[in-house]
């Protein structure tokens, strides 16, 4: 086993926005491991800090002054490496009583270094497979001609003849009908879940270490999705790939993940093995967790045709960071006991069981 | 009954081309090819199947907000499906429509004050006290607070968004509400919030739903009965626990199935799911003979492709098997 494929330690991305003069606080402080061959899912609804998390480690964050801090370890066979590497001499950060008031960047110097650390290993080490397929693939490029670039790109295979028989070879690990047709098919004419299976295929293509497949299913219609599900659970036990899963859809999840993190306003507030977090044992999670897991429709409610346990209220707002956790204002399991605690200080992650970490008050000593 | 649909069919004119006329036919796309079913009051009926397959036509040809090509639409007793727009507009206050699309259906340069204060009034001549005192009595109804009104949509959260497009649907005082993908494009803590809303309007307000998703838990938990659709047709209807337990048609088992078996790593795979079928996009212009599912159907593979399944003079239609269960199949399971 050994060490984790990716280690994430305390990583936090911030934007910055000039109009409301504030940072957009959209990861802040998300610590995660993934082990080699293990998939890993992150959950949580939208805002949460999924997206940018990938994004932050793929090194495909540039929009506009953005501070991004912590430590991404990547290590591969050639070592290992830190996908942060020195990025924060490229900001200088001007500060007011303990405010961050403004923000220069060095964006040129900024992305040369990204670039620097992230030309071997995105594409090539990392794979990512996005939410909306037809927009991720060029338009104007057939999908076959897309993967046997992607192929002579980041393989020793640079033969263009030889390419091709390999992406075609991939094209049927996909389990895409009449790869040969398909080879030279635009992305327009594919339907949603064989667009989504060529992207799979280019993604694996050049045989990656570690694969983020942000929301893969979204956008799927529910057989297509039962498809993809079926194919990624397939190719996770025939390449032994570790995956970054990222996933609102707790059914999705369940089916694929060895580890689960759920995220809520930007940090993680639990994080373990997937049969603890999402099994049935409620005591013994985050209450945002256990509400989540509620919230869906389950065989009892379907029974009883009785309501939904919601939860209340919306989340939270990225600029405005309550100072205590973060979950406070929603939490239905707030007792007078921890009531003062909630609200004034976040809690940390603390191990509840082996490999289990949970960030709340309630599992206090 | 609040309404009764028969035959309805709505074919699209496929506009190919700059010289139509050279063309020697014209091109129809079948969207809703035959559909009848009926809404009693207070009921919600379900509306599943996948994307494309005419949900929403149906939704919109319902409300007469799209002219259906044939068939009839009785809502309330008043056959609405040739009704001149005159006389339809007194009827449009007790129908409205939930729209899927959040941003595309509140007007992003109105305050939400203004977008409800307009569908108050448009039916109904009031004074600015008391559309002030709908107004309250709307956010009310669907929870949303008071200081949300000098909102713009776009500062609205999803939940909030949705809440406002419910509020406008009550205004005109509807009591008849085709609700296309409501809890959509919504993160699930406050799906479940949209969920519970719609129930509890219709217990005060006494609402029927025509609840149009693909989102099969909800379907099955906010509906009495459902109708399940596949490229243009309804292939099986009935109560929703019977759908959902005792599916009959070969389609429905593999929507309900890839559910289930994603519900848990270790569920045996369904026979039935072992064989998906190869996906096409829709495709209208080569119209399939016989039963539209045959081509994906395990039940026609593992039969060994019957010729009844495909023949276009065998087509199956829907036929009650006891318990106001229907099932358009040759072989239901």
């Amino acid at each position: 086993m050994g060490a984790p494929l990716l280690e994430i330690e305390n990583l936090r991305t911030y934007f910055h926005s000039r109009s409301k003069r504030a940072f957009i606080r959209a990861v802040d402080g998300v610590t995660m491991a993934i082990a080699r061959g293990k998939t890993l899912s992150v959950v949580g609804e939208s805002g949460s800090g999924k997206s940018v998390t990938a994004l932050s480690i793929m090194g495909l964050l540039n929009a506009g002054p953005g501070v991004i801090s912590g430590k991404i370890a990547f290590r591969t066979d050639g070592g290992e490496r830190n996908l942060l590497h020195d990025l924060e001499h490229y900001v200088t950060l001007g500060e007011q009583d303990g405010r961050i008031m403004e923000v220069s960047k060095d964006e040129a110097g900024w992305r040369k270094q990204v670039e620097r650390i992230m030309a071997e290993v995105r594409g090539k080490e990392i794979a990512m497979i996005f939410q909306n397929p037809k927009s991720a693939l060029n338009p104007f490029v057939t999908v076959g001609h897309q993967i046997t670039e992607a192929i002579r790109l980041h393989t020793p295979t640079k033969d263009p003849k030889e390419a091709k028989e390999r992406s075609l070879d991939w094209l049927e690990r996909v389990r895409m009908d009449s790869p040969r047709l398909r080879f030279d098919d635009y992305p327009y004419g594919l339907s949603g879940g064989m667009c989504q299976r060529a992207m799979i295929a280019m993604a694996l293509s050049s045989e990656p270490a570690l694969l983020i497949a942000d929301e893969p299913t979204t956008g799927l219609d529910a057989t297509i999705q039962a498809e993809i599900v079926g194919l990624l659970a397939e190719l996770k036990s025939e390449l032994g790939i570790a995956t970054l899963l990222i996933s609102h859809d707790i059914r999705v999840v369940s089916r694929l993940a060895d580890a689960v993190a759920v995220m809520y306003g930007g940090t993680v507030v639990e994080y373990g093995p997937a049969p603890e977090i999402l099994g049935a044992r409620f005591g013994l999670k985050h209450p945002y967790t256990a509400a989540l897991l509620a919230s869906r429709p389950s065989a009892q409610n379907v029974e009883e045709k009785g309501g939904l346990p919601a939860i209340e209220g919306e989340v939270p707002d990225p600029i405005d960071v309550p100072r205590g956790c973060r979950f406070y204002a929603r939490c239905n399991r707030v007792t007078e006991d921890i009531r003062d605690a909630c609200a004034r200080h976040e809690p940390a992650l603390k191990e509840l069981t082996p490999g289990h970490h949970v960030r709340c008050w309630l599992y206090g000593d | 009954m609040i309404l009764e649909v028969t035959n309805l069919r709505k074919h699209y004119r496929q506009r190919a081309g700059i010289f139509p006329a050279l063309r020697s036919r014209e091109r129809f796309i079948p969207a809703v090819d035959g559909v009848s079913f009926c809404l009693e009051e207070h009921e919600t009926v379900g509306l599943v199947g996948e994307s494309g397959c005419g949900k929403t036509t149906i939704g919109r040809a319902i409300l007469r907000l799209t002219p259906a090509t044939s068939g009839r639409i009785v809502f309330d007793g008043h056959d609405i499906t040739a009704m001149s727009a005159r006389e339809l507009r007194p009827l449009r206050s007790q129908m409205q429509m939930i729209f899927q699309d959040l941003d595309a259906a509140l007007n992003p340069k109105m305050r939400v004050r203004a977008i409800l204060a307009e569908a108050i009034t448009t039916h109904h001549r009031l004074s600015d006290g008391e559309v002030a005192r709908r107004i309250g009595e709307l956010l009310e109804q669907v929870n949303l607070k008071a200081s949300k009104l000098s909102n713009f949509p776009r500062e609205l959260a999803g939940g909030e968004k949705r809440r406002v497009g419910i509020a406008r649907a009550l205004a005109v005082g509807a009591h008849f509400i085709v609700a296309d993908e409501p809890t959509s494009a919504l993160d699930v803590s406050i799906q479940a919030q949209v969920v519970n809303l719609l129930r509890d309007l219709q217990r005060q307000l006494g609402l029927s739903y025509l609840f149009i998703s693909h989102d099969l838990e909800v379907v099955q938990l906010i509906s009495r009965r459902v109708a399940v659709m596949y490229l243009g047709k309804i292939v099986e209807m009935g109560l929703a626990d019977r759908i959902a337990r005792a599916a009959r048609h070969p389609y429905t088992h593999l929507l309900w199935s890839a559910l289930v078996e994603g519900q848990s790593k270790e569920a045996s795979h369904a026979p039935l799911n072992t064989r998906t079928g190869a996906w096409e996009p829709f495709d209208f212009e080569r119209p399939v003979s016989g039963c539209r599912f045959a081509p994906r159907c395990p039940v026609y593979e593992a039969r060994g492709r019957p010729a009844v399944c495909t023949d276009a003079a065998t087509e199956p239609q829907l036929h009650d098997i006891g318990g106001r269960h229907y099932v358009a199949c040759h072989f239901p399971v």
